[in-house]
C-alpha cells in the first residue's frame, strides 16, 4: 500500500485500526505512521520512535497494544478537553451536526456517530464532568503533595479517589477519541471505495453505540455508595390490616425484584401483623450496586383498592412508607459506636428464660443511648447472630445519619434532602376503579400493576435516577456530585395519613 | 394408593378437612417411622448419633407446589392454634411458629434459599412445577410438624439442630437444647482471655456439657495449646457432643470423658485455667409446671437440680477451689434472682476466701443468670 497517497492523518487511523484488530505486520508502517502523526503528543512520538529503533524486538500484538495504551495515558493526563483531529472534528461539532438519530437496524453511520456522541454527552452530563474535572485536578495535586503519606488513612483514600477519578475521565475521553477515529476511519474508507474496511468500521461503529448505551446506564449509578449493598426497610401506615397488607406487598415486590437483579435477600427484621400483612420489615440486600439501584425507591408508596379486608367492599387508599439505607463497605468511613454508649437486650422475652424456657426466639434490640437510634434483628436463628445482624443495622443508620448531618453542615444536599414524611408520596398504585402505577416524581406510568408489583420496577427506577440526573440545574453538580436524594432512614411519626376510606 | 390419596388431601387442605387429615397423618407415622422418638424422650439411649436434617442426603424430591401445599397445611395447624400455647405455658405463639416453618424448609430443600423465598410468597407461585430435592420425604415433613404442633415436640429436636452463637449443633432427644443465655459465657471467657494469654492456653473443663456447645464455642476462642476436657454422665450426650466436636474438626482440642461432674478430671486438679458450666438448676417443685417443650421431651437430667435448684450448683462451688489453678476463672449460669445471689455469696463468703472478684452477670433479658470470679 503506498502511505503518501494517504492524507496524513489518515495514516494514524489506519495504523490505529490496524492496532486494534492486531493486523498489523510490518514494523515500518507502525513506525512512519505514528512519526507523522500529529494528534499523538510529540513525547510520546519521540519516545516510540526510539523504542523501534534502538531494540530489534519483534512486534508482537501484545506489545503494539502496550503502546497503544501509553498513548492513551499521555494524552488523557496532558489534556481534559474534548478530543479533536487534526481536521478539528469533535464529539461536540457531530452533535451540531443534528443528524437524525434512526434506529439501530438501519445501517447509517451518521446515525451511528450521532447516537453515539449522545450517549457520551449524556454520560458526561452524569458524572457532573466539569466537577468531575475539578474534582481530578484537586485530587492529583493532593496525591503529588510530599507530606501526604504521614496520614496513611487520608493518604490511601486520597490515591483511591484519585484513581476512580482518573478511570471515569480516562474511560470517557477513551469513548470520544474511539468515536472520532471510527468517523475518520469511516471517511477515509468511502474516500478510498475500500468497501470491506467500510463494512467493518460500521460493525464496530454499530458495537459501539450499543456499549455506550450501557455505559449510560452505568454513569447513573457512579455515586459514591451506589454500588454497596442495602438494607430496604419497609412500614405500613396507619389503618390497620389494610396498609400492613399493603406493606407486605410492597416488602414482596422488593423481594422479587432482587431476585430479578440476581440480589441476594435476607430477612433481618420483621413485624407481622395481626391479621395480614407486616407492621414493619427489614431486608438486607446483597448484590452489585443494590444501593443504586434501591435508593430511587425511597418515599411513600400509595394503593388504592378495594379493600379485602372491608366486609362492604369500600375503596381503601394505604400507605407504605420505604427506606434505603447504604451498608458501607469502606469500614474507615464508618461512625465509631463505643461499647458503652450501648444497650443490648434481649427483644419480647419473657418468664424465667434459661433452662425452663425452650424458644426459637431470640430477637435482639441494640439501642444506641447518644442518639436513641435503635436496631431490632429476629431473623436469625441464634441470638448471636441476631446481635451481629442487628448491630450492622445499627452502623448503617449511624452511618447515614452522620453523613445527612455532614452533608447538611456543608449544606451540599440541603436541596435534595427531604424528610421521609408521610406526604412525600413517589408512587401511586391504582387497582381500582382503573389499573395504573405512576411514579409522581417522573410521571413515568405502566397499565400492568401486577407486573410492577411482582418486581418488575426497574423501569421506575432508571426513569427517576435519568430524571433525577438529567435535571438541567443539575448538571453543574453541587460539590459531591453524587448522591441523589437519599433520606435518613429513621421513620419519623406516621400520623395524619394512613389508610382512609374512600366511601 | 394410599399415599397418592394422602397428597391429595395435602394439597386441597381446608379448615374443615384439618380433622381428617390429622388423623391420616397420624396413621402414616406410625407406618412410616416406627421407631419414632418423640414420645420416649430419652428413656431408651441411643448411643447412635441421630443425623439432623441439614446434615443428610437429599434422597427425596418435590414441586415447589407441594411443598407450598405443605407450608400452607403446616400454617394453617398454627392458627388453630393460635395463642393457646402461649396463653397455656408461656409457649411458642403462632408468629413463632411460622417463622420455625421456614426455617424447617430451609433445612430441608437442598438449594439456595431463594426457593425458600418463592415458598413464603402467596400468589406468583401456587402451581410451580419446579422439582426441588429434599432431605426428608414428603411425609416425614408431615409428620414431624405434626409431632411439633399435636406433641409439643421442641423445633431443635425436629430438625436435629440448634443455632446457638455461630455454631450450628446437632441435637436430639435425651441432650439438652442449648439456650441463647448461655451463649454469654462464651463471651465472658473471650473477654477474660483477651486479658490474660495464659489462661488463653491453658486447660479449660465444661461440666455437664450436654449437646457440647458450650465447650466447642470456648475451643475455638483459645490459643494454640489451649484445651477443652467436657464431662458429662449421660451416654447420648457424650456420643452427640462427640459428633459435633467432629463435625467442628476440634478432636484435638476437646477430649469428652463420661462420667460425673469432676470424677473423670482427677488427672488435672488444681490446673484448671477455666471452669465453665450449665448445671441442671430447675428447683424440682418447678419441673411438672414447665413450658410442655422442655418439660415433656427434654431430659430431666440436665434439668432438675433437686429441692432448690441447688444441688449441684453447690457441688460445683465446694469443688472449684480444688479444680482451678490460682488465677483460674469460674463461670456457672443459675437460675437468676435469689439463685444466683445464694451463689455469689457462697464463692465469696464460704470458701475460705479462695476468690476474688465474685461477680453476678445478668443476660440479655435483665435476669441475673451468672455467676463468675476467679481463683485466688
Amino acid at each position: 500500500m503506498c502511505f503518501a497517497l494517504l492524507k496524513r492523518s489518515s495514516i494514524r487511523h489506519f495504523t490505529y485500526f490496524n492496532l486494534r484488530n492486531h493486523r498489523i505486520s510490518s514494523l515500518s508502517v507502525i513506525i512512519s505512521s505514528v512519526c507523522q502523526s500529529q494528534t499523538v503528543e510529540a513525547s510520546f512520538a519521540r519516545s516510540a520512535r526510539h523504542y523501534f529503533t534502538s531494540s530489534s524486538a519483534v512486534v508482537t500484538p501484545k506489545t503494539l497494544i502496550s503502546v497503544s495504551s501509553l498513548a492513551h495515558h499521555f494524552s488523557s493526563l496532558s489534556s481534559l478537553e474534548s478530543r479533536k483531529t487534526s481536521e478539528g472534528l469533535s464529539v461536540d461539532k457531530i452533535l451540531d451536526q443534528r443528524w437524525p438519530i434512526l434506529d439501530e437496524s438501519q445501517s447509517d453511520w451518521r446515525s451511528h456517530a450521532a447516537a453515539i456522541a449522545l450517549s457520551i454527552q449524556v454520560i458526561k452530563k452524569r458524572l457532573k464532568w466539569p466537577n468531575l474535572v475539578l474534582r481530578a485536578e484537586h485530587l492529583s495535586s493532593e496525591v503529588t503533595r510530599s507530606d501526604i503519606w504521614e496520614n496513611p488513612d487520608y493518604a490511601g483514600k486520597v490515591s483511591r479517589d484519585h484513581g476512580i477519578c482518573m478511570g471515569k475521565i480516562k474511560e470517557v475521553n477513551g469513548l470520544e477519541q474511539e468515536l472520532i477515529e471510527h468517523v475518520e476511519l469511516l471517511k477515509l474508507a468511502r474516500d478510498e471505495g475500500d468497501s470491506e474496511l467500510e463494512l467493518e468500521t460500521m460493525k464496530a461503529l454499530l458495537r459501539m453505540r450499543r456499549n455506550v448505551k450501557e455505559k449510560e446506564i452505568e454513569a447513573l449509578l457512579s455515586g459514591e455508595q451506589d454500588p454497596c449493598p442495602c438494607f430496604i426497610e419497609v412500614q405500613a401506615g396507619a389503618g390497620g390490616t389494610e396498609s400492613m397488607d399493603w406493606a407486605a406487598m410492597v416488602m414482596n415486590m422488593y423481594k422479587m425484584w432482587a431476585q430479578r437483579r440476581g440480589f441476594h435477600t435476607t430477612v433481618v427484621d420483621e413485624m407481622p401483623g395481626e391479621i395480614a400483612g407486616i407492621k414493619r420489615a427489614t431486608i438486607k440486600v446483597d448484590g452489585d450496586y443494590a444501593f443504586g439501584y434501591a435508593k430511587a425507591e425511597v418515599g411513600v408508596h400509595r394503593l388504592v383498592r378495594i379493600s379485602p379486608f372491608d366486609s362492604s367492599k369500600r375503596r381503601h387508599t394505604s400507605f407504605a412508607a420505604v427506606a434505603v439505607i447504604p451498608i458501607l463497605g469502606d469500614v474507615s468511613t464508618h461512625v465509631v459506636i463505643k461499647e458503652s454508649d450501648l444497650r443490648i437486650e434481649r427483644f419480647r422475652s419473657g418468664g424465667a428464660g434459661g433452662q425452663s424456657v425452650n424458644t426459637t426466639d431470640s430477637a435482639v434490640r441494640i439501642v444506641h443511648i447518644p442518639t436513641g437510634v435503635t436496631a431490632t434483628c429476629q431473623n436469625e436463628r441464634s441470638q448471636h447472630q441476631n446481635k451481629a445482624m442487628a448491630m450492622q443495622v445499627l452502623q448503617s443508620r449511624l452511618d447515614q445519619l452522620e453523613m445527612a448531618r455532614q452533608a447538611q453542615l456543608n449544606s451540599q444536599l440541603t436541596q435534595s434532602l427531604t424528610d421521609i414524611s408521610w406526604g412525600n408520596q413517589i408512587r401511586t398504585y391504582v387497582l381500582h376503579p382503573y389499573r395504573m402505577v405512576k411514579d409522581l416524581r417522573t410521571n413515568y406510568e405502566v397499565s400492568d400493576p401486577d407486573s410492577v408489583l411482582e418486581g418488575d420496577i426497574d423501569a421506575f427506577i432508571l426513569s427517576f435516577l435519568s430524571a433525577s440526573l438529567d435535571k438541567k440545574d443539575n448538571y453543574l453538580g453541587n460539590g459531591t456530585g453524587s448522591r441523589p436524594n437519599f433520606v435518613p432512614p429513621l421513620f419519623l411519626s406516621c400520623t395524619g395519613l394512613g389508610s382512609m376510606n374512600q366511601v | 394408593m394410599t399415599l397418592s390419596v394422602f397428597r391429595a388431601i395435602h394439597t386441597a387442605v381446608s379448615p374443615h378437612s384439618l380433622i381428617f387429615r390429622r388423623s391420616r397423618a397420624s396413621f402414616c407415622c406410625s407406618v412410616n417411622r416406627p421407631s419414632s422418638s418423640s414420645s420416649a424422650v430419652s428413656a431408651t439411649p441411643v448411643s447412635t448419633v441421630r443425623i439432623p436434617l441439614f446434615l443428610r442426603e437429599a434422597t427425596g424430591t418435590a414441586t415447589i407446589s407441594e411443598l407450598h401445599a405443605w407450608r400452607k397445611w403446616a400454617q394453617t395447624l398454627v392458627s388453630s392454634v393460635g395463642s393457646k400455647f402461649e396463653d397455656a405455658d408461656n409457649g411458642p405463639g403462632p408468629e413463632l411458629l411460622c417463622r420455625e416453618i421456614r426455617w424447617m424448609l430451609e433445612d430441608v430443600v437442598e438449594a439456595n434459599l431463594d426457593v425458600v423465598n418463592r415458598l413464603s410468597d402467596e400468589t406468583a407461585f401456587g402451581k410451580d412445577g419446579d422439582v426441588v430435592r429434599l432431605r426428608a420425604g414428603l411425609d416425614e415433613l408431615y409428620c414431624l410438624w405434626e409431632e411439633r404442633i399435636e406433641k409439643r415436640r421442641p423445633f431443635q429436636y425436629l430438625v436435629g439442630c440448634d443455632h446457638w452463637r455461630d455454631l450450628v449443633v446437632c441435637v436430639q432427644e435425651g441432650v439438652l437444647i442449648p439456650r441463647p443465655e448461655t451463649e454469654m459465657i462464651v463471651d465472658m471467657v473471650e473477654e477474660v482471655v483477651s486479658r490474660d494469654k495464659r489462661l488463653a492456653e491453658g486447660i479449660w473443663a465444661d461440666l455437664g456439657t450436654g449437646s457440647g456447645a458450650l465447650g466447642i464455642g470456648i475451643a475455638r476462642i483459645l490459643r494454640n495449646g489451649g484445651k477443652v476436657v467436657a464431662t458429662d454422665i449421660s451416654e447420648v450426650a457424650i456420643s452427640v457432643a462427640s459428633f459435633n466436636v467432629n463435625r467442628y474438626g476440634l478432636q484435638d482440642k476437646i477430649e469428652l470423658r463420661q462420667g460425673s461432674w469432676f470424677e473423670p478430671l482427677e488427672d488435672v486438679k488444681g490446673k484448671l485455667s477455666g471452669l465453665v458450666s450449665n448445671p441442671p438448676y430447675i428447683p424440682s417443685m418447678n419441673i411438672a409446671g414447665l413450658q410442655a417443650e422442655v418439660g415433656q421431651h427434654e431430659p430431666r437430667l440436665a434439668l432438675d437440680g433437686g429441692k432448690d435448684g441447688l444441688d449441684y450448683l453447690l457441688h460445683l462451688c465446694e469443688n472449684s477451689a480444688l479444680a482451678l489453678e490460682s488465677g483460674g476463672f469460674f463461670a456457672f449460669e443459675t437460675n437468676g434472682g435469689s439463685q444466683s445471689k445464694f451463689i455469689a455469696d457462697v464463692m465469696t463468703n464460704r470458701s475460705n476466701f479462695s476468690f476474688r472478684d465474685v461477680k453476678i452477670v445478668a443476660d440479655l433479658s435483665g435476669i441475673q443468670r451468672f455467676v463468675t470470679g476467679f481463683r485466688q
